[in-house]
């Protein structure tokens, strides 16, 4: 039965919809081909239907699966899309290897026109008004206080702050940082914040 | 064909593959495998089958159409004087995963129209379990009967809830990781574990 294979595409993407999973390729090559099949099928019964008029409503039923494939495939693409986004605003504007692998090629190129033109508009913020850019993707809660004593969740290495002081982040060793340098690094699940 | 809106949303893909009995109402040459109990190549005027929801409305709306579309079982006089009874007895989640959005399709092929009404009483009928399920410690048991959109609303029932007791402390609330980045590292440590 056609339009089968697509369905198992998309559940794919909507058991995980908190994370990204690896661009599938071979379904989506597999899909495109089982609609060369139906189009050419469909061509050849409609150049027949001349003589046997009775045709026409196979034509119909193989019409709407295409029209069904080309919708799911849209689906997954715009689905994977806004999860892209997402990755640009949590991972930042350098996804860690392991994340950048489950992207396709085009997806990657996607992602970083997207991130070039989000960067830029974010630098033209405020212009007007003497400042030269607001990051957006800082402060999302605004600060309790100035400093906070953070944990280290992963060998990190080395940070130099904007003082020109240079830290190490070591695995489970605490610091007491400036909450405008850290928040960036908490977000990317690198530092933990302790109360 | 459909809602325009909707086009690009998972969710109504996976609604609009449910299957629903229909009877053809022309003959439709090489499209006998639509019909498992059949052998021949050509499908006969008359047969009814079960085909998914999205090829039976486009069949639908040709003209003239080439199939006439029945309700599905749980949209029928007997499971509607079931729901119409006592709406919290039926395990939806078995009998009809996407009861609602599947019923909203089907309501126009009803003569009687009587399936809308039969929505809307089973929802004010099940508002309460939702609410509980929400709200519920024992979140399997009570999950179990809900139908998918049901198991949102209950999520995000609970969800709002607690925004709100977070809202009320607040201050309390520590900087965190961002979602995607979270759920990412949770499950490659998941697929680490399995190795």
């Amino acid at each position: 039965m056609f339009g089968e294979k697509v369905i198992e595409l998309l559940k794919e993407a909507e058991r995980n919809r908190d994370t990204i999973d690896q661009y599938n390729d071979e379904k989506v090559r597999q899909i495109i081909e089982e609609m060369h099949v139906l189009f050419k099928m469909n061509m050849a019964d409609a150049n027949a239907t001349t003589e046997n008029k009775s045709l026409w409503t196979t034509v119909q039923v193989r019409h709407s699966a295409l029209e069904r494939n080309k919708r799911c495939l849209l689906a997954y693409l715009y689905s994977r899309m806004n999860k892209i986004k997402t990755l640009r605003w949590e991972f930042g504007s350098v996804l860690p290897p392991d994340v950048r692998e489950l992207l396709s090629d085009s997806e990657y190129e996607w992602f970083s026109k997207y991130s070039t033109n989000l960067a830029s508009y974010m630098r033209s913020l405020g212009q007007d008004i003497g400042y030269s850019g607001i990051d957006l993707t800082e402060n999302l809660r605004p600060p309790k206080s100035l400093y906070i004593e953070v944990l280290c969740l992963t060998d990190y290495g080395k940070l130099e702050l904007e003082d020109g002081d240079v830290i190490l982040l070591k695995k489970n060793s605490r610091h007491f940082l400036p909450t405008s340098e850290c928040q960036t690094l908490i977000r990317q699940g690198i530092l933990k914040q302790i109360m | 064909m459909g809602n325009q809106s909707n086009y690009l949303s998972i969710s109504d893909i996976l609604v609009t593959n449910e299957k629903v009995p229909c009877k053809f109402l022309h003959d439709l040459p090489k499209m006998g495998f639509l019909d498992p109990a059949s052998t021949e190549d050509d499908l006969k005027t008359g047969t009814n089958v079960e085909i998914p929801l999205w090829l039976a409305e486009s069949l639908y709306s040709r003209r003239p159409p080439l199939v006439s579309v029945d309700l599905p079982k749980i949209y029928k006089e007997a499971y509607r004087e079931i729901l119409n009874a006592d709406a919290c007895t039926v395990d939806l989640h078995k009998l009809g995963q996407h009861f609602y959005e599947l019923g909203c399709y089907i309501a126009k092929h009803d003569i009687k129209g009587e399936v809308g009404n039969t929505l809307v009483n089973t929802f004010r009928q099940r508002f309460r379990m939702i609410l509980s399920a929400s709200a519920s410690t024992d979140s399997i048991s009570a999950l179990q009967p809900l139908s998918d959109t049901e198991r949102e609303r209950t999520a995000g029932a609970a969800s709002t809830e607690k925004a709100l007791s977070t809202w009320l402390k607040r201050g309390d609330c520590p900087l965190s990781t961002a979602n995607m980045v979270a759920s990412h590292r949770k499950r490659k440590r998941a697929e680490m574990e399995m190795l």
